[in-house]
């Protein structure tokens, strides 16, 4: 695999991927009123995934499941108001007072967003899978940089 | 209604398919129902003529996209003919065909489809649904004679009659959109007549269109060759119904161009010269088949002669023809099949005294060619008569010209239908079987004669009932010309000069007929048709010859091909991006500039690099600096996007490319660095060209973003309104994108993972002999 | 809509092209990434001037830049991102496959230009 064997290197990324799944979550929510949304969420858990990977942490093998539910969840948005009597992908809009968090205002939006997180994390395990199979010697500054 | 009936037309053509190797019967009655439906609706129609019957379906309406029918008094009368007639072959076919058949279940869907293309055809009203079913009822002609394509002559013949009808469907077009442009509808009852330069341009390509599907002088070569295929085929579509279409297609233009001279003489002319042609072509004929394929011929110019000459009696006297031919000449194929079948040949060389062996077919063919020939008691006769009476019934020049070649076309038809009949059932006078000894047949089959004979009958019946047959023929000629709603059918009218004249057509017809079924002369090959087939040779050789040259094999030399063909394409837009230009500001603000210099600077360095990782760094550079300018521009979601992906990316390059060598291989000579180069140049001025000019245009209309912000966020309920693009107002192309990226990385997967290809060797070039078979 | 970005655009396109005529399948793959950039700002350049972030509770729809170019360039950026990434990948399979990443003429549409010909000269 593509790893490097480093013990500094792993240590710094389990530091580092709590912070960036609060980032990802953060952009899935923040998207529907400011910059972000379920693309950038999915792009920044897959620089988890690239990191992790690199450090020896993780064998991206579910390229193809995590894409495989990404599309059913989006489709299933796509469907189900078609088949309850609406337009395809007619969407519903949400709004509630929630305990801590206050004023809440989602979506089914939200649901067909998982489906783009799903599918681009799967798109970037794939990459990782299909690109980085065998042993491949990588010189060292190239790896910083991919790695950040 | 129409669209019922076109939908049970598709039923039945999938219901035959699906049925016919199971049973045999269902297929049949299945594929017999359809016609059967449009005969009632037409029926219902001649009875009922008052009621409008019209049925719409739009589309898209700003396009005139859709279906527009209307069931006019003709197209009334064609429906019958057509449902009667289809149900009647349906029949034929199940004896046509001996039991088992294979191919039946295809050939029954297929004259289902065609059946419903000509009536789709027949009813429409607007240009653009006639133009369809015209074109389906080509395709359709196509696999019909096609249907034996195990044999070469059926795949030529088929080839032939799509090429020629084909090419007529698109001239079909043209002429339609003149009209379109000058009358300013689509819909053909809505037309007002045409004159001038316009009007002559639509009507020589109307008529040449017509002439491609009619079968006219010098397009007439590929419906002899149709006879390749099976008997119910000819006997449906190249008798009664598709050739018709062109007949019809110059009826309803008629009372359009109809003041236009060109229309006139081009009607008249082509109408002349195919009638005398296709009369002598059937003379000179020995296959029984062949002998009626050329009088079809002539009948169809005879028809285009009467509605292109267009006087009342003329229109009248043409859509008395036009019924009465679709009923004697399906009944005559029909015999000529049940001869094939039961003696084996249609040579008449080799028939012999078949009057003796067959006495049911020969009454049904006498009553049918006597009716062909235009002598009583049968309803060609007052059809003739008409046709007679319309061309004395002109004035001067006029009147001598068309007498004349009605007169000389009418005597060479009693003289066609003679040697027909007298050749095919009367004692052989030349040949194998000179010495009158009578060919073997087989057995009857019901199912062939009977359809045969109930169109004997019909003909008897119409003469008979000349009244009853003569309404629905008045009304749709009244249609197409007011004046001719006095007309009728008469079956005995007495001792006029039309009644002598027709007596003496009749006579020198059948002495020349009889004459000429004692010859023996021998057949030419079709002239003309040594034209069409070599014109389609010649357009293969010339795309072996493009393929030869563009086939070349080589990546850049594609890419090189197509950036010259897309600039040179785009030189138009130079003009107006000169113009606009000099309207644009030089830059937003200055950071701007920058960022577009720094842009261009890291794609230059892209290229420059040797270097695969400076290259992908190169890459990234070029990447921050679109980031920067996404700033400017006011779209943080592009520059959040964009500097996500620029990091997968370089990982993507990294892991991907980290085996390779660390430089480019070199690139190949100098002149090929130099055509990359001017490729390049002319991608960067095209670009550059078509966005100034697309920035001129775009900067005269305010973009409609209150909208937008109102609805994103009542509708959308979010503030991020390029997000609620996204996700709500695009979210089906959000899809399809999720789903593109989605198939892209399924490739990535593929592509690395290698027991998934294991195809290690590189894959040889099959050899030629490979190729061919 | 500027000059600077008419610049930015030409030149994107002007080179993106000239790398796509290499056999180098790893500088196609650079082409091709240029193209989208130039694509997208294309798009971004087409729907009026510079303006105000999209955001409904932060500018109003007079300052605001037009939000609609920038949905379409999303999916842009999207849809090169997988092109780029899918070609990534070809480019290192043809590397195993042969050791290198250049693509070779294409023997199969020689094959066919040459049995084209044949049968164009053949035919009388």
């Amino acid at each position: 695999m593509i790893s490097v064997h480093s013990p500094i290197v792993a240590v710094g990324v389990r530091a580092v991927t709590p912070l960036a799944v609060v980032v990802a979550a953060y952009l899935f929510f923040a998207g529907h009123n400011q910059p972000g949304g379920g693309f950038s969420a999915g792009l920044v858990l897959g620089a988890v995934l690239s990191l992790r990977t690199v450090a020896g942490l993780y064998h991206p093998v579910n390229g193809s499941k995590l894409m495989a539910a990404g599309i059913m969840v989006a489709a299933a948005v796509a469907l189900v108001p078609a088949a309850i009597g609406g337009g395809m992908l007619d969407m519903v809009v949400w709004s509630g007072e929630l305990p801590l968090l206050g004023k809440v205002k989602t979506g089914t939006a939200a649901i067909f967003d998982i489906g783009v997180v799903l599918i681009v994390v799967g798109l970037v395990d794939a990459v990782l899978d299909g690109l980085g199979t065998d042993d491949i010697a990588i010189e060292t500054p190239a790896s910083t940089r991919g790695a950040q | 209604m129409p669209f019922v009936i076109l939908f049970v037309h598709a039923a039945a053509a999938i219901a035959a398919v699906v049925t016919a190797n199971r049973s045999r019967v269902t297929a049949v009655v299945a594929a017999a129902l359809a016609p059967a439906t449009a005969a009632v609706w037409g029926f219902t129609a001649l009875l009922d003529p008052d009621t409008a019957r019209a049925a719409s379906f739009t589309w898209v309406e700003g396009l005139q996209l859709g279906f527009d029918f209307e069931l006019s008094p003709i197209a009334a009368l064609l429906t019958f003919a057509i449902g009667v007639i289809g149900t009647l072959i349906v029949i034929y076919a199940h004896g046509y065909f001996g039991t088992p058949e294979p191919t039946l279940g295809r050939f029954l869907a297929t004259l289902t489809i065609f059946g419903g293309s000509m009536l789709g055809l027949v009813w429409a009203d607007s240009v653009w649904t006639l133009f369809l079913f015209w074109e389906a009822t080509s395709v359709t002609s196509f696999l019909l004679v096609g249907h034996k394509h195990a044999g070469s002559g059926a795949r030529t013949a088929a080839r032939r009659a799509l090429m020629i009808t084909g090419a007529g469907g698109l001239i079909l077009l043209a002429g339609m959109m003149v009209l379109i442009d000058a009358t300013g509808t689509h819909l053909l009852s809505e037309m007002e007549a045409v004159t001038g330069t316009t009007a002559t341009v639509a009507a020589v390509l109307l008529v040449v269109a017509a002439a491609t599907k009619s079968a006219l002088v010098p397009f007439h070569v590929w419906l002899p060759g149709a006879m390749a295929a099976p008997t119910p085929v000819s006997a449906y579509l190249h008798s009664a119904t598709m050739v018709k279409a062109g007949v019809v297609l110059v009826a309803i233009v008629s009372p359009i161009l109809g003041g236009t001279d060109a229309f006139t003489y081009l009607a008249v002319g082509l109408g002349a010269a195919t009638m005398f042609w296709g009369a002598i072509g059937a003379l000179r004929q020995r296959d029984a088949k062949l002998i009626l394929a050329w009088g079809t011929v002539s009948q169809l110019g005879f028809l285009v002669l009467l509605f292109g000459v267009g006087s009342a009696k003329a229109t009248f006297a043409g859509v008395a023809v036009l019924a009465a031919h679709a009923v004697f000449k399906a009944g005559l194929f029909m015999i000529v099949g049940e001869v094939d079948i039961r003696t084996g040949t249609r040579d008449i060389t080799e028939l012999g005294g078949l009057h003796r062996s067959m006495p049911v077919a020969a009454v049904v063919a006498t009553l049918c060619g006597l009716s062909m020939a235009g002598v009583p008691p049968l309803v060609g006769f007052p059809a003739k008569e008409a046709a007679v009476e319309a061309a004395l019934g002109l004035a001067g020049t006029e009147r001598l010209i068309i007498s004349a070649a009605v007169i000389a076309g009418s005597v060479l038809t009693v003289a066609y239908t003679a040697h027909f009949l007298l050749g095919v059932f009367g004692p052989n006078t030349a040949g194998p079987n000179a010495a009158n000894v009578d060919t073997p047949v087989r057995p009857r089959r019901m199912a062939m004669t009977a359809p045969a004979a109930l169109l004997a009958t019909a003909s008897v019946l119409g003469w008979l009932f000349d009244g009853t047959a003569s309404k629905p023929i008045t009304r749709a000629a009244a249609a197409l010309n007011p004046k001719a709603d006095v007309y009728e059918l008469i079956n005995w009218p007495g001792a006029t000069t039309a009644f002598f004249v027709s007596a003496g057509i009749v006579a020198v017809g059948a002495a020349l007929g009889v004459a000429r079924s004692r010859m023996l002369l021998d057949v030419p090959r079709t002239i003309g048709a040594n034209a069409a087939d070599g014109l389609l040779d010649e357009t293969l050789v010339i795309a072996r010859r493009i393929t030869a040259r563009g086939q070349h094999g080589s990546l850049p030399v594609y890419v090189v091909t197509m950036a010259f063909v897309i600039a040179a394409a785009s030189l138009i837009f130079v003009r107006p991006a000169v113009d606009s230009v000099g309207e644009l500001p030089l830059a937003d603000s200055p950071g701007q500039l920058a960022l577009a210099i720094a842009t261009v600077l890291a794609a230059w360095g892209c290229t420059r690099v040797d270097s695969r990782i400076g290259a992908a760094l190169a890459l990234g550079v070029v990447g921050l600096a679109v980031t920067g300018l996404f700033v400017v521009q006011g779209a943080p979601d592009l520059v959040l996007t964009q500097l996500l992906v620029e990091t997968v990316i370089v990982v993507g390059f990294v892991i991907g490319l980290g085996r390779l060598r660390r430089s480019f291989p070199v690139t190949g000579a100098r002149w090929q660095q130099i055509r990359a180069l001017v490729a390049g140049l002319c991608a960067a001025g095209v670009a550059a060209a078509l966005i100034a000019a697309e920035g001129a245009a775009s900067s005269a209309t305010a973009p409609p973003t209150e909208r937008l912000v109102t609805e994103a966020v009542e509708e959308g309920g979010g503030n991020n309104i390029v997000n609620v693009i996204l996700t709500d107002v695009r979210a089906l192309d959000t899809l399809g994108e999720i789903v593109v990226l989605a198939v892209a990385a399924l490739g990535v997967i593929a592509l690395g993972r290698p027991a998934l290809m294991t195809a290690k060797t590189p894959i040889s070039p099959p050899t030629r002999e490979e190729v061919r078979a | 809509m500027s000059l600077a970005l008419v610049f930015a655009i030409a030149g994107l396109v002007g080179f993106g092209v000239h790398l796509i005529t290499a056999r180098s399948l790893s500088r196609i793959v650079l082409g091709f990434a240029l193209l989208g950039h130039a694509a997208v700002l294309a798009l971004l350049a087409s729907g009026g001037p510079a303006g105000d972030p999209p955001l409904a509770d932060r500018a109003t729809s007079a300052e605001m830049a037009n939000p609609l170019p920038q949905a379409l360039a999303l999916t842009a950026i999207v849809i090169s991102f997988g092109l780029t990434l899918f070609l990534l990948a070809l480019a290192r399979r043809q590397h195993e496959l042969t050791g290198d990443d250049l693509v070779e003429d294409d023997l199969e549409d020689r094959a066919v230009s040459a049995l084209a010909d044949a049968e164009a000269a053949e035919t009388p």
